[in-house]
């Protein structure tokens, strides 16, 4: 009966002045062409009124989200809900807006601004996009569990077992390949970087570990691939390029015209991270817990998240369920879990929490968002800490200074305990990485 | 005509004395009189008709609104001095003034005292007649030219030294004055409009003698255009209530129109209705008002403001005012046609119905195409109905919430500063089920040419409410702005309810029920040999905007109570006496319409018509229903007199208790709360409690707290020793226990010899430590507060009283059950706020407003606004999880794509500080409370939203049981 699947989320992207479709991602059937006109007409009728139409929601959760771009690209994300219409609409519409978000920046990472802004030939331009088509897909998708960096703008982290060695390689790699944008990425999180390349837009270190992903998931050892950074440097591209070091663990470094691909593979990466084989596969072992052995985490910690909100990096992990008997039905699973994690995060940043990155992003944008997230600012005092108790799991939130924590605990954990573990966890973390 | 009004006057005069049980206070001319007939007889008089009875319309629709005279200054007097029980020495009361001093006494301790029925009755009897006399002597004041010997006292002593001022200083100034008149009282008034005073003294109570009878005493006057000068003043008339206006000023103009004596008559001719009109006056200036100190009440009077926005809107008028204010904000309401005749392409033909008109709607309403389009194409694209967009007006954000009905579309927009999309659908939905109750359906409420004008009526109201409500309650400061809290708790689908004590509820039930039996006179059915005209299914009574009696079934509660809200006539009852209200309209109870549910009952296919009446602070709402067991209704009948009137005889009968109920209101919380500002630490907290101090019965309150914070015996971090020494509590009470308390970290028992001096040996010994943070609640009234600080003793009950059963109680179980009275575990009482929903019954209670005034505080009000906005979101929270309540795991979609699922807890922590913290050295302090949501299946479904300080953790599962549990419904 109805032209999207329940639970499926459609991406429409034409150009702003004469809603040319350029091309459309996600759900299995394409949405009819007058109902993509419609969509496009609303908003651009509302455009010659002054009145700029940015979301609709529907029953059952049902959400569409507006947003244009530089005056020149038109994204709609259209979202058919849920079957039991209990996703609220608040965080599906905080996860379209994050959606259009990052299919605007890496339409630009791949193809830079100019191409996007002053459309020559739109038939051009429709095959240009098609190679930002894998990366989009991996947004709409998200297929890679564990990776909460395009929602929370903050780089998903691996702590490794003895940093500095790392560090030390990462460092001395960029120096030798003339750059100061280098970093290592184990199981598609970043276990060391440089420090300029923390200095990159949160945004962009997301979106750049997104691509090495996508780039490692091809199977290739190395590659040299042109990227524009969408705040840095929106119309002049660098080489990212990439060598895999062992399965899993990728090294790139952002760099001008020199050195070639080929003589920093030959000559650079057997230098610098031949002797490290060993403290790279220590590191491949923390796998998706992403916290080194010495952190001890509570054995009914299901899932926890945390982020420091002065770096902007990210530490995630869903407990496996080796130390629950498997099978509990009472618990969620692996990927309930994730999700979980993922609802609470913009549950608690939507209502309570600010989000950071507000500062940092483009002041257009920021006008948008702040209009968007009026709640927040409704509280005359200041939120520390939530929780939540649903019929599946409870869920504690904690903002500090420094960090955001957010955590899963199973039912069985008595609610006024769930302050204490949350805030020893936090601590326990932090003494023992530093994070 | 005189002659007429003569005689209508002295027939009045009998009939009061023969209707023996009319309470004196009451003074609502015809109609009042002769519903206090059917107390014991049925003599009712046909010759007096309510003065309601011009304001029914054509369909038989009647929203009649009458403040009580003097209401406003009654209602600033009383925010003045909050909480004292001198606040019912009515001062604004027709009688109040020239009541003796031996009267008024007995007055106030009517007010502080329950007193048993009888002996109250008795009393009232004994009132009654002088009153009513009194009263045709100040009506008649004007003929018999005797006013002058008898204004009443403040006003002469106020006069001889501004006399002094005429003499010295010549000096003329301006002063606007508002009073409030009612044309309507003329016709019961004797005073022949003929003689010499005419409507300046029938209307406004101001005597002016012109010059060619009294000689040369006005030496301003001239011949042709003589100036009005006040040469007295007429008990209990408007210019005296006012108290701004003097003897010896002249009136120079009304309403903005200059007037003299010869076109005086005419100007006040003009005035319609009740309502304000604006004096001005030319004044000497007053040499020194300091010197009045006698005069001080007069004084607090004088500051009358204008009728409140909100009644001068209910009245209808200056809507145009209002809506130029917020014109610059967007909002709008249009009903659209979905179904497009496009043979006719007429210019805005898809515009069944919209409002306001401003350039910020203009826009919206000119993008009427994308709510259109949207509505149609989203649910072929998403599979469900479009409930709400969101679109960008320059800088402002606007929700645009939608309302499908058939083939029409109802689109409400409202600006996001105002509105959170949380809440939207709630306030949407709201609005949509207020109008069904009113018309039946969206279609019959906007299709109809007539309501154009009630429905701009109607959105007006509820665009105000929302947009600019501190506008809207002008006249009471008491209430500040809170959007949150107003969304959220008229939000929530239930009634403030207020439990009062058994006896008292027993006896309002009794009233009801009785009234609701219809087996009065001329209702029962053998009375005249007809069928009664309506059935009465239920009344709900309020009192203050409380519930405190409801026997209708829970959707029609909510109905009728949609209707209340809406027309804000709940806040009104609370802040202003009102002098009359009635309404009556035909209502369509959504619950009834939907047909039965259960099978082989079908619901009578009747018609229902709701009625209101309101005396003073009581309101009754009544659901009648037509055609069923009672005679079909025909055409549209207008509210029938002996329904209005046995109503208001149930009101009146109502109002013995409106003592209890005032002393209930005002007696310590049940679960005692505390100020958010006794927890900051000392620094701040302790200048506060020392300006609190003074006002006594705030005092005791804090004082239990301030000790239940120093019993602190589990070590608590956020009272430092310092805090505890700088206790002011401490020095006042007991300087020599100092070494004790420092040392007293130990167990709450700990505690009482550091109270002994003021505690009742029983009590210090028995509960220690914990009965302090129990305010003043217990029954013997005794503790702290009953020895230092004179808090008037409890007569009636709380709900935690045990009453004998006390007595067979063991120690250890008295001292449980004290505990159910605090609502925090621990020693000291932490909780700030609590909201407890029965979904069930559709009632809710709270702390009431008088209580959480009375906390004051500065962080404390911002603690409440923090409370309810987070409300907002804890409620969403619920709201949103609860379709799928239905439906259980089995259908449930596996491995993602759910949501959160069914949220049963939720909880935010807060942390606030002082504001504008000024020390560098020191950080600001800082406390920290949690607000946490909590729903309930069994036994009952409730919800549950209670703030608390952080010190202890509480289990809100156990909170809610213990207060749904002591409350008791």
């Amino acid at each position: 009966m109805t032209m999207l699947q329940h639970g499926s989320t459609q991406l429409l992207c034409l150009t702003a002045s004469s809603g040319v479709p350029l091309f459309t991602r996600g759900a299995a059937k394409q949405l009819p062409f007058s109902v993509i006109g419609s969509l496009n007409g609303v908003h651009m009728f509302g455009g010659g009124q002054g009145v700029v139409l940015s979301s609709c929601e529907t029953e059952g959760g049902g959400k569409v989200v507006w947003r244009v771009f530089q005056d020149s690209v038109m994204l709609i994300a259209v979202s058919g809900g849920e079957q039991g219409g209990a996703c609220s609409s608040k965080e599906e519409q905080v996860r379209l807006q994050r959606l259009l978000d990052n299919v605007w920046s890496c339409m630009v990472l791949v193809l830079g601004q100019d191409e996007l802004t002053n459309v020559k030939n739109v038939e051009r331009l429709k095959r240009d996009l098609r190679s930002c088509f894998s990366l989009i897909d991996q947004l709409l998708e998200e297929r890679q569990e564990g990776i909460l960096g395009n929602l929370t703008h903050c780089a998903d982290s691996l702590l490794p077992p003895n940093p500095t060695l790392l560090q030390e390689a990462v460092d001395g790699f960029a120096q030798a390949a003339d750059s100061e944008f280098s970093c290592l990425i184990v199981h598609g999180r970043i276990a060391a970087a440089t420090e300029k390349w923390w200095r990159l837009a949160p945004q962009e270190v997301v979106l750049l570990s997104g691509l090495l992903r996508s780039l490692s998931a091809s199977g290739s050892v190395s590659c040299d691939y042109p990227v524009f950074l969408p705040q840095g440097s929106p119309t002049v591209a660098h080489r990212l390029l990439r060598f895999q070091l062992l399965p899993g663990a990728d090294v790139c470094v952002l760099c001008g015209p020199t050195p070639s691909l080929h003589s920093a593979e030959s000559g650079l990466v057997g230098r610098f991270w031949t002797p490290l084989v060993e403290t790279l596969r220590d590191c491949l072992a923390v796998g998706e817990r992403c916290l080194p052995g010495s952190v001890s985490l509570r054995p009914d910690v299901l899932a926890l998240l945390l982020i420091n909100r002065e770096t902007r990096r990210s530490v995630s992990c869903v407990r496996t369920s080796t130390s629950h008997p498997i099978g509990d039905p009472l618990l969620p699973s692996k990927a309930r879990c994730w999700e979980l994690l993922k609802l609470f995060y913009i549950f608690s940043t939507t209502r309570y929490f600010n989000q950071e990155e507000i500062l940092c992003v483009l002041p257009e944008d920021r006008a948008q968002r702040s209009n968007t997230e009026d709640f927040v600012l409704g509280f005359s005092h200041q939120p520390l800490q939530c929780y939540l108790v649903t019929e599946e799991c409870k869920s504690y939130g904690i903002q500090t200074p420094q960090h955001q924590l957010f955590l899963l605990f199973p039912l069985s954990v008595p609610t006024f305990a769930l302050r204490t573990v949350a805030t020893k966890t936090l601590s326990d973390i932090v003494a023992a990485t530093g994070f | 005509m005189a002659a007429a009004n003569a005689r209508k006057c002295t027939e009045k005069t009998v009939y009061r004395g023969q209707t023996e049980e009319e309470d004196a206070e009451h003074e609502h001319d015809s109609d009042c009189e002769s519903t206090s007939s059917s107390f014991n007889s049925s003599d009712y008089s046909n010759d007096l008709e309510p003065e309601w009875l011009d304001d029914i319309q054509k369909n038989g629709e009647l929203f009649y609104l009458e403040l009580s005279e003097g209401e406003e200054e009654a209602a600033l007097a009383h925010a003045a001095n909050q909480g004292v029980a001198t606040n019912h020495v009515r001062f604004s009361e027709k009688e109040a003034e020239v009541i003796t001093e031996e009267n008024k006494k007995q007055r106030c301790g009517s007010w502080t005292k329950g007193e048993p029925p009888l002996k109250r009755l008795a009393r009232i009897l004994r009132r009654k007649r002088r009153p009513s006399q009194r009263r045709v002597g100040g009506k008649d004041g004007g003929k018999d030219n005797s006013t002058l010997s008898s204004p009443p006292a403040s006003i002469l002593k106020n006069q001889p030294g501004q006399r002094q001022g005429v003499m010295f200083q010549q000096q003329q100034q301006l002063k606007e004055v508002c009073v409030y008149v009612n044309p309507k009282r003329l016709g019961g008034s004797s005073t022949p409009l003929s003689d010499s005073g005419g409507l300046l003294e029938a209307l406004l109570g101001v005597v002016h003698r012109p010059s060619w009878s009294r000689g040369p005493a006005n030496s301003a006057g001239v011949k042709q255009e003589e100036r009005l000068t006040v040469h007295g003043l007429i008990p209990n008339s408007p210019a005296i209530k006012c108290g701004q206006i003097l003897i010896g000023d002249v009136l120079v103009a009304v309403d903005d129109v200059d007037v003299a004596s010869e076109n005086i008559e005419r100007v006040l001719s003009c005035i319609p209705g009740p309502t304000q009109v604006k004096l001005t006056l030319e004044t000497v200036a007053q040499v020194d008002r300091s010197n009045a100190s006698d005069t001080s009440s007069v004084h607090r009077m004088k500051a009358s403001p204008p009728v409140s926005q909100l009644v001068r809107l209910l009245w209808g008028e200056d809507t145009a005012e209002l809506q130029m204010s917020i014109r610059h904000i967007p909002h709008i309401v249009m009903y659209l046609s979905l179904k497009l005749d496009s043979a006719s392409p007429q210019d805005e033909e898809e515009i069944l119905y919209k409002y306001p008109v401003s350039e910020a709607s203009g826009q919206l309403k000119g993008v009427r195409g994308i709510f259109l389009t949207l509505c149609d194409m989203l649910e072929n694209v998403t599979g469900g109905r479009i409930l709400s967009s969101s679109l960008l007006l320059g800088k402002q954000l606007v929700h645009v919430g939608y309302w499908k009905e058939s083939n029409n579309l109802l689109v409400i927009g409202l600006p996001a500063a105002r509105v959170p999309l949380l809440y939207l659908q709630t306030v949407v939905g709201d609005v949509v089920r207020t109008l069904k109750v009113m018309y039946g359906s969206l279609d019959s409420a906007f299709c109809k040419a007539d309501h154009a004008p009630r429905l701009d009526h109607f959105f007006c109201l509820f665009f105000q409410q929302l947009i600019q409500p501190s506008r809207l309650r002008d006249g009471s400061s008491a209430l500040t702005p809170d959007v949150s809290g107003t969304l959220f708790v008229d939000g929530l689908p239930a009634v403030r309810w207020l439990t009062l004590p058994p006896e008292i509820k027993m006896e309002v039930d009794t009233v009801l029920s009785d009234f609701e039996s219809s087996d009065f006179g001329e209702m029962s059915e053998d009375f005249f040999g007809l069928r009664r005209l309506y059935v009465i299914l239920g009344s709900c009574l309020f009192y203050k905007s409380y519930l405190i009696a409801n026997h209708l079934p829970k959707d029609d509660l909510l109905d009728v109570c949609l209707y209340c809200q809406h027309y804000c006539l709940l806040p009104l009852t609370s802040e202003q006496r009102v002098g009359q209200l009635v309404i009556w309209r035909e209502v369509f109870p959504q619950q009834r319409a939907k047909g039965s549910t259960a099978p082989g009952y079908s619901q009578p296919q009747g018609r229902h018509f709701l009625l209101i009446v309101g005396l003073k602070h009581f309101m009754q709402c009544v659901l009648l229903e037509a055609g069923g067991a009672a005679s079909p209704a025909l055409g549209s009948p207008g509210p029938d007199c002996v329904y209005v009137d046995q109503v208001k005889a149930t009101l009146l009968q109502l109002e013995v208790l409106e003592a209890g109920i005032e002393e209930r209101l005002n007696a310590p919380s049940a679960p005692c709360l505390s100020c958010a500002d006794w927890f900051l630490p000392a620094a701040t907290a302790r200048d506060r409690l020392d300006n609190l101090a003074p006002s006594s019965p705030v005092f005791s309150k804090i004082a239990s707290a301030v000790k239940g914070s120093s019993a602190g015996n589990r070590g608590r971090s956020l009272f430092g020793e310092r805090s505890r020494r700088s206790s002011p509590q401490r020095s006042l009470s007991d300087s020599g226990s100092e070494g004790h308390m420092d040392a007293g970290s130990g167990s709450g028992s700990l505690m009482a010899p550091g109270l002994s001096p003021h505690s009742t040996p029983d009590s210090g010994r028995k509960l220690g430590g914990r009965r302090n943070s129990l305010g003043s609640g217990g029954s013997d009234g005794s503790g702290i507060s009953g020895g230092l600080f004179k808090i008037p003793r409890m007569k009636h009950p709380n709900p935690f009283y045990l009453g004998t059963l006390r007595k067979t109680l063991t120690e250890k179980e008295t001292e449980e059950m004290y505990n159910t009275m605090k609502l925090t575990s621990g020693a000291e009482n932490t909780l700030f706020h609590y909201v407890l929903m029965e979904t069930v019954q559709g009632i809710f209670i709270a702390p009431t407003n008088r209580e959480v005034a009375q906390l004051s505080g500065s962080i404390h009000p911002q603690l409440i606004r923090n409370f309810h906005h987070c409300c907002l979101s804890i409620r969403a929270a619920f709201q949103q999880s609860l379709p799928t309540r239905g439906r259980r795991a089995a259908d449930r979609p596996q491995g993602g794509g759910w949501g959160l699922g069914p949220v049963k807890e939720h909880g935010v922590l807060f942390q606030c500080k002082p504001e504008n913290w000024t020390d560098q050295r020191k950080p600001a302090p800082t406390m920290t409370y949690w607000v946490i949501g909590r729903m309930l299946l069994e036994p009952v479904p409730q919800e549950f939203y209670v703030c608390f300080h952080d010190s202890v953790a509480e289990v809100p599962v156990e909170m809610a049981f213990r207060l749904s549990f002591g409350l008791a419904f």
